[in-house]
């Protein structure tokens, strides 16, 4: 049961990884700022800029 | 106790791997279950990272979970952060996973299951997976350094210039064989071109509900798209049986290709939020679901394979692609077995995530065998057709026929029985007016994933639906590959335009990105007409062209890894990643001379083009026609001065790579290890 619940557990942080929100709490925590509109879209657009630059696999 | 039992399960792992591997390779005549493939692939797969990959890690890298990794010296909360290993795996593998390990085993069957298994499940476990690793951990070891970085530092600006001048050439063929791959499978289609449409006001969508709506709800955003994108496909099957709507989205090739081009260059321009990034969220989601649904699915149907071991076109005579088993099966099947474009991931954001160096080990070798299998499961897919129609969905009417009765005349000829009845029920029961001529491959392992899903759930009756969703799902993350890449051929042209002239090197200079968007689109763009007008279908020349510049890349990335083992005083250990790069060389370079130089007109291009010429000179080409054949003759000339330029850059590289290995190990040259100095780790297991 428990490794159930772990592995749940990693495939949930997964899906966070995945779809950037864990990378944006990490961010409001390493700069101290609460989520809001406008911080959601600072911290996406540095995001997607560094994303994009890199091409992706074939 | 523990130990004996540790010692007999690898032993009885081991014998496993050894018993399925001979049953498939040895098994003639009755038809084979596909679990035997997933047996002989899993157990040799657990043996190579049990042991082989353990031994590179302990042994070669001497990998040192002491030793703090640049996610933990130089984390800063955005790109270089310690992350948990399984996360990590899946974040990678995420990367790593695209169309090539799906289409490439696909495209292979044409010589029968068992020689693309094979290279699958070997070039998987002694090159692809070793490369990744190898060059995860010098990425790592050096702060996360990319390999054109790496290329530049061990081996020398030449290596550097090469490299990125081969990367962005391969970027160019690339997208345009995925691009073929799309417009092939769509052509014709009018419920499949609706669904893929569609999908692009989903993605805009997305991105406006992330933006001003929902900000920072991507998961929640997925989701809605994905319940969005399944209504599409219904929608698709509305639009295909409307009189009225129907022939609007009926498109030929060249309607599809014009359409796709245009697509790439306003992917590219736009801001990233409004398209290409939804798109991607989306893709990434439903590309690891429909894996995951894929692998359950084989192993709840098991399902028989229905192509033979070996067929009679190892001799080079395939409709497919033209060319003997040996080399041509090594570079059709690129991802999956071995994949230079890996090691752009292993040398881009994986390595500054890392929090333990041993975590290098499962992320690096782990993942490349995942997606090994995923190939493995393409082959799956595809061997569970029957042949006939394997060969009537994949052939090009320039091979067998232009009508379906000469086409299935012609493929029964050669031992794989097919009717047009047979086909144009299946293509009924799939809601699709026709699946001859579908090349490309993604039709057919469309085609084979529904029969599995079909079969699992839901039967015969809703085989349209699967085979929609199939090819929804290949084209979502083909075009993402497309509009991802055309952005990154972009930057990189801006990169080399910026020394000429300073604004065209400013990404938010807009006449700067507007240029250069419609250079690089023109460039593949011009690649997909070339394949979409070739009578032989386009994979033909393509798919080999790319395989051959992705193996190459690979080659590249060996001559980093080799380099820095010497550097690192693990010269004794070098055969590690010589080994696969000796074998690329071989394959490659054979490969690409066949290409050029080979006497056969379907293989090689000068030959093409002269058989071409000689039939223009002669008269025997309709005055209708002679520009056509112009055009193919000057694509011909083209696609052989592409592959000698790749042979030449990599040639380029080897030698150069050759003259610092034995410098370093005659003396005559310093051993300098670029590696960041060793810190120790302060990092506690509840931080990971």
């Amino acid at each position: 049961m428990s490794l159930l619940k772990r592995a749940s557990f990693l495939f949930w942080e997964l899906l966070q990884e995945l779809s950037d929100e864990s990378a944006y709490r990490r961010h409001l925590a390493y700069h101290g700022r609460r989520h809001s509109p406008e911080e959601w879209r600072r911290f996406s657009d540095q995001r997607l800029q560094a994303k994009y630059v890199r091409p992706k696999c074939c | 106790m523990r130990r004996l039992i540790g010692h007999l399960f690898w032993a009885a792992v081991s014998v496993g791997a050894a018993f399925f591997l001979a049953g498939i390779a040895l098994e003639r005549g009755e038809p084979v279950n596909s679990m035997w493939l997933v047996l002989a692939a899993t157990c040799t797969y657990l043996v190579g990272y049990r042991f082989y990959a353990k031994f590179i890690a302990a042994k070669v890298m001497a990998l040192n979970n002491d030793r703090a990794t640049p996610a933990e010296r130089l984390r800063n909360g955005h790109d270089y952060e310690p992350t948990n290993k399984w996360i990590l795996f899946g974040h990678h593998f995420a990367a790593i996973a695209g169309p090539g390990p799906l289409v490439g085993p696909t495209l292979a069957a044409q010589f029968g299951y068992l020689p693309g298994t094979l290279w699958l499940i070997i070039g998987a476990v002694l090159g692809g997976a070793v490369q990744d690793f190898v060059i995860l951990f010098c990425s790592m070891r050096r702060d996360g350094k990319t390999l054109g970085q790496m290329a530049r530092e061990e081996i020398g600006k030449t290596g550097g210039i090469a490299a990125l001048l081969t990367v962005l050439f391969i970027m160019i063929i690339l997208l345009a064989v995925v691009a073929l791959v799309v417009v092939n499978a769509l052509k014709g289609s009018p419920w499949g071109t609706f669904t893929i449409a569609a999908t692009m006001p989903i993605a805009i969508f997305m991105g406006l509900y992330l933006r001003y709506w929902r900000p920072g709800k991507v998961l929640e955003v997925s989701l809605i798209g994905f319940a969005l994108v399944v209504l599409s496909i219904f929608g698709g099957q509305w639009v295909a049986e409307s009189p009225a709507l129907a022939p609007w989205f009926t498109l030929g090739g060249m309607s599809l290709a014009v359409a796709v081009i245009i697509y790439g260059f306003f992917a590219s321009a736009l801001p990233v939020w409004l398209l290409l990034a939804p798109r991607d969220y989306l893709s990434t989601f439903v590309k690891l679901g429909v894996v995951l649904m894929l692998g359950v699915g084989i192993l709840f149907v098991r399902p028989e394979l229905q192509l033979p071991a070996f067929t009679r076109f190892t001799d080079g005579t395939g409709p497919i692609f033209a060319g003997k088993i040996f080399p041509f099966c090594f570079i059709t099947i690129a991802c999956g077995a071995i994949s230079g474009f890996h090691s752009l991931i292993s040398s881009g954001t994986t390595p500054k995530m890392i929090a333990k160096e041993w975590h290098a080990w499962p992320v690096g070798y782990g993942s490349m065998l995942l997606e090994s299998f995923v190939g493995i499961m393409a082959m799956i897919a595809a061997c569970v057709l029957q042949p006939g129609v394997y060969f009537a969905v994949n052939s090009p009417a320039g091979i067998v026929g232009t009508t379906p009765e000469a086409a299935t005349a012609t493929i029964t000829s050669w031992g794989f029985p097919v009717t047009v009845g047979e086909m144009e029920q299946l293509a009924r029961d799939v809601g699709e007016h026709t699946l001859f001529y579908r090349t490309g491959g993604a039709p057919s392992l469309a085609l084979g994933m529904a029969h599995i899903f079909a079969t699992g759930a839901g039967g015969r009756a809703i085989l349209g639906f699967w085979y929609h969703f199939a090819i929804m799902f290949e084209a979502l993350f083909i075009l993402t590959i497309i509009d991802a890449g055309t952005r990154v051929g972009r930057f990189m042209l801006q990169d080399l335009l910026g020394h000429l002239h300073k604004p065209l090197g400013r990404t938010s200079w807009m006449p700067g990105v507007i240029g250069a968007s419609a250079a690089v689109v023109l460039a593949w763009g011009y690649f997909l007409i070339q394949g979409v007008r070739d009578p032989l279908g386009g994979i033909n020349s393509l798919w080999p062209l790319f395989g051959i510049a992705n193996q190459l890349l690979a080659a590249i990335a060996l001559c980093v890894a080799t380099t820095i083992l010497i550097k690192m005083h693990r010269a004794r250990y070098m055969w590690i990643t010589c080994l696969p790069l000796a074998w690329l060389v071989v394959v490659t370079f054979t490969a690409g001379w066949q290409k050029i130089f080979s006497p056969e007109p379907r293989v090689g291009f000068l030959a093409q083009a002269d058989h071409l010429e000689t039939a223009l000179r002669s008269g025997q080409i309709a005055a209708a026609k002679v520009t056509e054949i112009q055009a193919l003759i000057f694509n011909a000339r083209l696609d052989a001065t592409v592959c000698g330029i790749f042979l030449f850059l990599v040639a380029l590289i080897l030698a150069d790579s050759i003259r610092v290995w034995v410098g370093i190990l005659r003396g005559t040259r310093e051993a300098k290890v670029t590696e960041a100095p060793f810190v120790p780790s302060r990092l506690r297991p509840e931080e990971i």
